[in-house]
């Protein structure tokens, strides 16, 4: 152990040190970083307080055993994903959190403080994430080839679903039960250019109208994960978001079917 | 032609703007996200086209991912962020959804249908639409993941 680490492990106990790895792993995996950025920055931050660390790592759970380099002792702990909503926002901070723990003299009761403060912190600007992910569907259908029409379609149906999505999650609805609602919802209104005749691509607004809910980011954190042989959390992550496809997909033929479109 | 490159990286560009919200990404990486989604997706659009190169879907999205992954490498120092919170939204306007609801449509299909020849038309819908769609995902991380293995001190010490 540096002399460094002696000085910033005696002053305090190691029990606050273990509490502080067992929280940043809990909310680090809660705000969808890769196993990897898990592994590294837990490692960094107890190599600072002079502790090693071995992990398993689960979908939604951590599982630490945390040794003393001094004494030895050995302590385990299960972390359970905290936070639920990915946000990059809390993983850079997080990050840059954990290379300042390295980087500098921060004691532990610092430290915590500092955590407490970036796990506490509110998201800001939330009332422009509907129409940018609007916005962005819209885009999506004009990637594909959809006309002016179409984009407004999906536009509509893009910020009717989102909306929707965001109160049946504030109501705590299983989230399944959300995307199929939600992805029923805008497959029906992205049908609507069938049924008035607007523009010459209706057929891709149906299609569209429901890819703001492909889950994208489980997806990618699924194939890292794998990449970096986490095979364990990397099928964990596979399964929920091709769970959550096969929602969305359902809701969207249910609209189809409701709506009497077809799909191919 | 050059009308509908500059279309296709302003329309991927507002897409990874408007699906890295969702994500919750620092309000100081949307510049550099729009950008390389611009570049890459503009990119993979051009390997596609015919008659030359046209390239299939999965090798283009596995050269426009390895060159998104390395801009977001190279840039994520600046943005002060760790480089996949600048790749992944970037990725996202290149995920083949069309391909995933085919092909979960193309399943649901199967389960409605109980004409052989209407079985077999929809089972290959749901087969080469999934095949496709986890091939290009994995194209996509593969490529995107490179520069990470390549450039690990950069890649690691962004938010340094």
């Amino acid at each position: 152990m540096t002399e460094a680490e002696t000085m910033k492990t005696s002053e305090h106990d190691t029990d606050k040190v273990r509490e502080l790895l067992t929280d940043y792993a809990g909310w680090l995996l809660g705000c969808g970083a890769t196993c990897i950025r898990l592994e590294k920055n837990l490692r960094r931050i107890a190599d600072a307080y002079g502790q090693n660390l071995e992990l398993t790592i689960t979908p939604h759970h951590v599982h630490i055993a945390i040794a003393d380099r001094r004494d030895r002792v050995v302590f385990t702990s299960i972390a359970a994903a905290r936070g639920g909503v990915t946000s990059f926002d809390t993983i850079t901070r997080l990050s840059a959190f954990s290379w300042r723990i390295a980087d500098t003299d921060m004691n532990i009761d610092e430290a915590r403080r500092h955590f407490d403060s970036i796990v506490s912190e509110k998201p800001r600007h939330q009332w422009a994430v509907a129409p940018l992910v609007a916005l962005a569907n819209a885009s999506f259908c004009r990637l594909f080839g959809g006309d002016a029409a179409a984009m407004a379609v999906v536009f509509v149906a893009t910020l009717a679903g989102y909306c929707l999505k965001l109160w049946l999650c504030g109501l705590h609805t299983d989230i399944r039960l959300v995307f199929l609602s939600c992805s029923f919802v805008s497959s029906v209104i992205g049908a609507s250019g069938y049924f008035f005749g607007l523009g010459s691509t209706p057929q891709l607004a149906v299609g569209t109208s429901i890819l703001y809910l492909i889950p994208g980011v489980p997806f990618l954190n699924s194939f890292s994960d794998m990449l970096h042989r986490f095979y364990l959390c990397s099928l964990g992550r596979l399964m929920d978001a091709l769970v959550l496809t096969a929602c969305l997909s359902i809701g969207l033929c249910a609209g189809m079917m409701a709506t009497g479109t077809g799909m191919f | 032609m050059d009308l509908n490159i500059l279309s296709d990286a302003l329309f991927a560009a507002l897409a990874a703007v408007g699906f890295s919200s969702i994500s919750r990404l620092p309000l100081r990486a949307y510049p550099y996200c729009a950008a390389i989604a611009a570049i890459g997706h503009s990119l993979r659009y051009l390997l596609m086209l015919s008659p030359e190169p046209a390239l299939h879907i999965f090798w283009a999205s596995l050269i426009a991912s390895f060159v998104i992954g390395a801009l977001a490498v190279l840039l994520s120092p600046k943005a002060h962020t760790p480089a996949e919170a600048c790749f992944f939204p970037s990725l996202l306007p290149m995920i083949p959804g069309m391909y995933a609801y085919k092909a979960f449509g193309g399943l649901a299909a199967c389960v409605l249908n109980d004409d052989p020849d209407k079985f077999g038309y929809y089972f290959y819908q749901f087969a080469s639409n999934g095949f496709v769609c986890l091939a290009v995902l994995a194209a996509m991380v593969v490529g995107a993941t490179l520069p990470l293995f390549m450039f690990k001190k950069i890649a690691y010490q962004a938010t340094r």
